[in-house]
């Protein structure tokens, strides 16, 4: 409930805000858009197997977000930014999809 | 196990994720908007910049106005004359007077199929028929024919002049025109008309419009009017000093 609430009220304030991203922040954004969305289906996942806990949630979506940047942040002074970045979205997307199957399987017992 | 400050926490997260993924939204929405803005803005300052040229242009006509006026009051007559004579062979006088217009124009759609042939060529059917050659060469033999001044599309032509190609566009004296190419020329009518008729580039035009469609056609008038050109300052040529 709140939840969703606090989700439609950042979504909002994004709306209205329309903040222009910064260039240096750019290749950043769609690590932070895949932690985000692993961190919406893993709190999913974790609330339906009853073990939800908001400190992990949180932790764990800004920890993901961060690693993830400093991981191409570290790729692009090598000059495989875009193929780390590649990797980060590869590895949070099979994130997304098994739990994406667990919630399946709570939902549909299939 | 609830703790106190797991509303806040899961309210924070959630806010921030939701921030994200519309920032990412808008952001990736307002892409494309800011591509066409920067065309337009781009479109918006070739247009000034043509504005600016046109009115410079306009000013400078002016001014060469006055500076042939004082010029005619100061100078004694035979030199004034001598002038005249002078900036009416450099193009920097408008003049009028008999002539004959030629008009070349592109076919409306090519006569050549569409067909480009090999992948990641260009289209025969792509490139225009007419180029900055054709113009050139009907000013050519306009001249040759005894034309004294001659405009294109209503660009003076001067000793400087110089008819080129740019891409798709046909530069005379650096301005772009396009189709139709209008090419005036002032002398007496009957012998440019007549000479100009029978030319070989007169019968290469005509055997073009037979075969690829494009439009040609001359016509005497008994009344042309030429804009002058804005008059070229000349940097590193000076004049031979005669021995007298």
């Amino acid at each position: 409930m709140i939840a969703g609430l606090a989700l439609a009220a950042g979504i909002v304030l994004g709306l209205i805000l329309r903040p222009t991203v910064p260039t240096w922040l750019e290749p950043y954004l769609p690590i932070a858009v895949v932690a985000a969305l692993d961190a919406v289906f893993g709190g999913l996942r974790a609330r339906l197997d009853g073990i939800f806990d908001a400190k992990v949630f949180v932790v764990s979506f800004i920890s993901n977000v961060l690693v993830a940047a400093l991981i191409v942040f570290l790729g692009d002074k090598l000059g495989v930014g875009s193929q780390l970045s590649t990797a980060v979205v590869v590895v949070l997307g099979i994130r997304i999809f098994g739990n994406a199957a667990a919630i399946r399987r709570h939902l549909f017992r299939a | 196990m609830r703790r106190r400050y797991d509303r806040p926490a899961v309210a924070l997260g959630c806010l921030l994720i939701g921030f994200v993924l519309v920032v990412a939204y808008v952001r990736t929405h307002r892409g494309a908007p800011a591509a066409a803005k920067v065309h337009a803005d781009l479109v918006d300052r070739v247009r000034s910049a043509q504005h600016q040229a046109d009115q410079l242009d306009g000013r400078a006509r002016g001014l060469e106005r006055q500076l042939a006026k004082l010029q005619q009051q100061s100078l004694p007559q035979a030199d004034s004359r001598r002038l005249d004579t002078e900036q009416l062979a450099a193009g920097q006088v408008a003049v009028h007077g008999p002539g004959m217009t030629v008009t070349l124009r592109e076919p409306k759609k090519s006569a050549h199929s569409s067909n480009g042939g090999r992948g990641g060529t260009t289209g025969i059917a792509a490139t225009n028929i007419l180029t900055d050659r054709d113009v050139r060469s009907v000013v050519n033999e306009l001249f040759r024919d005894g034309a004294e001044a001659v405009a294109v599309n209503g660009v003076r032509l001067t000793p400087t002049s110089a008819i080129r190609f740019a891409g798709q566009a046909v530069l005379v004296d650096y301005q772009p025109i396009s189709s139709p190419y209008e090419i005036s020329a002032v002398g007496d009518a009957d012998t440019l008309s007549t000479n100009f008729a029978q030319s070989a580039v007169a019968s290469r035009y005509q055997t073009l419009k037979g075969v690829d469609g494009i439009g040609f056609s001359f016509a005497e008038s008994s009344r042309l009017s030429l804009p002058a050109s804005a008059a070229t300052a000349l940097r590193y040529a000076t004049p031979l000093r005669r021995s007298r």
